[in-house]
């Protein structure tokens, strides 16, 4: 898994590309949480060249949704069919706003 | 009939073991995407449960997953067996994942939950200390 980092104003986005499994999902949470505690607020999460998401990735959306709270935010854009599927399956698609490309998740 | 075998330790690290059999094995029987992905996700959730959780207080045990997978008849069947404590994942609860706020989702739990909604049929049993863990699906598309 790569997740690289960029800066839209003052939104922070993160294009992640491979395998988001227990294997390094931990390391993606640190990553992202390092950015929370530095005081980045709105995250969009761009998933195009995420090929496949186990409950470990999943496991991490949930925490830093919940670690923004209402402070921030955490969009999600560009997910791959079978990603879509797991969101979908584990009720995903109604707690994270998620758009079809990364323009309206950012402007949104 | 179609027969994959693959015994991996109880390590996290040979969860790269693990996507390159389901790889092989999918290249070889001409799987769909989808079945792949299903496939990995299945694999991993399972298996990672078990090196997490399943051979705590017995270290001295032989300490392998085997995981033997069948294409038959459009048919396709996995069956893990180990020998961690027993564990019956068909009787887990489900986590409560609908009409949840953010705030009152759990984190966790979704592992064995995403494995029973992506396969047909799930089936267990403890059968000589071991854990034997059968999924079947059809080979859909």
């Amino acid at each position: 898994m790569n997740c690289e980092v960029k800066t839209i104003v003052d939104v922070t986005v993160l294009s992640l590309s491979g395998r988001l499994d227990a294997s390094n999902s931990k390391e993606f949470e640190d990553q992202v949480v390092k950015l929370i505690d530095s005081g980045q607020k709105a995250f969009v999460a761009n998933l195009t060249g995420l090929d496949y998401i186990s409950s470990a990735g999943l496991r991490v959306f949930l925490l830093l949704i919940k670690k923004l709270g209402d402070k921030g935010y955490i969009h999600l854009c560009c997910l791959q069919e079978q990603v879509k599927e797991v969101f979908d399956i584990s009720g995903f698609t109604s707690i994270f706003q998620i758009f079809d490309d990364e323009d309206s998740a950012v402007e949104a | 009939m179609n027969k994959k075998r693959i015994e991996i330790v109880n390590n996290l690290s040979e969860l790269e073991s693990l996507v390159a059999f389901v790889q092989k094995t999918s290249d070889e029987w001409n799987l769909s995407p989808k079945l792949r992905f299903n496939l990995n996700l299945v694999l991993e959730e399972l298996v990672t449960n078990t090196i997490s959780y399943g051979y705590h207080d017995i270290p001295n045990q032989d300490q392998t997953i085997n995981i033997v997978m069948v294409l038959d008849d459009g048919k396709l069947s996995i069956t893990i067996t180990d020998r961690a404590q027993a564990f019956n994942p068909v009787q887990k609860e489900d986590p409560s994942i609908h009409n949840k706020s953010i705030e009152e989702r759990e984190v966790g739990g979704l592992g064995i939950y995403l494995v029973k909604q992506l396969m047909d049929e799930i089936e267990y049993k403890r059968e000589d200390g071991q854990n034997v863990l059968v999924l079947r699906t059809e080979l859909k598309d």
